[in-house]
């Protein structure tokens, strides 16, 4: 192991259930806030093409002490015993390494990243905990708009395999066109419970970016073309036009990306910018 | 379960001891191999039941992660095939340590299965049996798979960077000669029938009275669309218990 950190197994939570790896610098950089990475999907702690791992070394080499855990029921984390709904269950284990991380190693201020399912816990837990200074939010959920519709369905129709889909009614492109002008024309009743999918068409998402916003959250946005989240880089701007980012939001866009940036190339990249965001964002 | 470290120094593995539910005069212990790269992200829920299932069924049990992968110590790209070898022994030996069992049974995975075969003919005396679930039976055709077989030099694979030393010993796997080589017990269980699987049943024979080639009905716990549903082979990992008790 490379001399300028070190990695440790720790157990979380209340339960002491949640398993993961903390990254300690051998340097810590003064006043730095602590890095949270989530899970995407129900990919342990590791992440798709071993990302998380090599990030959170190079972020601790640089200073940072780094968590990487695994939600309850997700990788070697248990599951909890409350019959939470997913995303509730989410959100009250990260609380629970926020404490654990408060008490034991004296971790105040903490930034929060996630890819895809991630991005979406990491905002909508930002909104209830002062602890939470900063967003790392790699193709999150926001809401298409007539502009991305435009680039969508550009790229989309060039392919003929897209074209079959559409003629046999198999099509991706359909069932999103169909879900947004149902969303749009119909009244639509919100679900009792918190959940993912449909996310980006409930009002809990805008409003949980403008209480961030309020709180004074700084946000760094990721987005990767050849994801089916974004497809140019101000769609943030336009999706939330009710939310004033202001400078609490920079965006940054990878034009060649994937969904899970699996060239090595590009998470190269994607480390490299949340560095130097990281290293932008001010001391208490 | 009990996440801790193996091995030492620049070769330090991560791994998750499970202890047995039931405690046995003759303690018996499993060691899991797992496969690499994308196969590894998508197994690892299969491989975590699995791991489960056996210490419900008794067994002390040990997964870990190789040089280069998953939480353990060093990049991809300085690993190769020998030195996950040799990671198989240092995990063999931790979990003997851990059990108090003079022997170790391997249940290996794709490319885990190439590790746990050559790690039980290096140190027969040490292995009870072998299960080697979707093994790679032929280098050659495991590329084929990759889509790289005729890309020289190639330096990545799905994301993962592979180093030409790697690439070559994937290239020269060949499960009839590593399983002659084993002289174990074990079990071979297939979820997804190659065209190598002909050659590897007519010479099952030769690779000793104990192997035994089984084909089961179920998904292959290596895919993607294994990860996108949360899906666990259950059938399979019943099967493996069942043939290990």
């Amino acid at each position: 192991m490379s001399g300028s950190f070190t990695e440790h197994i720790v157990a979380f939570g209340r339960r002491q259930s949640l398993v993961g790896i903390l990254s300690r610098p051998a340097r810590p950089l003064p006043d730095a806030p602590a890095i949270v990475i989530l899970n995407t999907g129900i990919v342990h702690r590791v992440g798709h093409h071993r990302m998380y791992v090599l990030m959170a070394r190079q972020l601790a080499a640089a200073g940072h002490p780094v968590l990487r855990f695994d939600f309850s029921g997700i990788g070697d984390s248990s599951q909890r015993v409350d019959h939470l709904s997913p995303v509730n269950s989410c959100l009250a284990d990260i609380a629970e390494v926020l404490d654990s991380l408060e008490t034991h190693h004296q971790v105040k201020r903490v930034v929060l990243v996630g890819l895809c399912s991630g991005a979406d816990h990491a905002v909508l837990y930002a909104r209830r905990d002062p602890r939470v200074v900063g967003l790392v939010l790699i193709n999150p959920t926001i809401p298409p708009t007539a502009r991305y519709y435009y680039h969508y369905i550009a790229q989309r129709l060039l392919r003929l395999r897209n074209w079959i889909s559409i003629a046999t009614l198999r099509s991706g492109l359909l069932r999103r066109l169909l879900t947004h002008v149902r969303h749009g024309v119909l009244p639509q009743k919100q679900p009792d419970t918190l959940t993912l999918d449909g996310l980006e068409y409930s009002p809990y998402l805008e409003q949980s970016y403008r209480e961030a916003v309020r709180r004074g959250v700084k946000m760094f946005g990721v987005f990767s073309a050849l994801s089916p989240r974004a497809t140019y880089r101000q769609q943030m701007h336009d999706a939330f036009r009710d939310v004033e980012f202001g400078d609490s939001l920079r965006l940054e866009f990878f034009p060649e990306s994937d969904h899970l940036f699996t060239p090595g190339k590009e998470r190269a990249r994607l480390r490299a910018v949340i560095k130097d965001w990281l290293a932008g964002l001010s001391p208490t | 379960m009990n996440p801790l470290y193996v091995g030492s120094g620049d070769r330090r593995l991560f791994a998750i001891y499970e202890p047995p539910a039931v405690k046995r005069a003759h303690p018996r212990a499993a060691a899991l191999c797992y496969p690499w790269g994308s196969e590894y992200v998508n197994a690892h829920r299969s491989m975590r039941h699995l791991a489960t299932k056996l210490s419900q069924a008794g067994f002390h049990t040990l997964r870990f992660d190789y040089f280069g992968t998953g939480d353990s110590a060093g990049d991809l790209i300085d690993a190769d095939l020998t030195g996950w070898e040799g990671d198989a022994e240092s995990a063999i030996e931790g979990l003997k340590d851990i059990a108090g069992a003079p022997r170790v049974t391997l249940v290996g995975m794709r490319i885990g299965a190439t590790v746990a075969a050559r790690a039980a003919a290096r140190l027969a005396d040490e292995i009870e049996a072998l299960v080697l679930w979707d093994p790679i039976v032929s280098g050659p055709e495991y590329l084929r798979s990759l889509n790289i077989a005729d890309t020289p030099g190639v330096a990545e694979i799905d994301g993962f960077p592979l180093s030409a030393r790697m690439l070559r010993e994937f290239q020269a796997i060949d499960l009839r000669a590593d399983l002659a080589a084993a002289k174990r017990r074990t079990l071979v269980l297939v979820t997804e029938r190659l065209a190598s699987h002909a050659d590897l049943e007519r010479d099952m024979p030769r690779a000793g009275a104990h192997a035994a080639l089984e084909f089961i009905d179920a998904r292959c716990p290596w895919r993607e669309d294994v990860t996108l549903t949360g899906e666990v082979q259950v059938q399979a990992i019943q099967r493996i218990v069942e043939w290990l008790a």
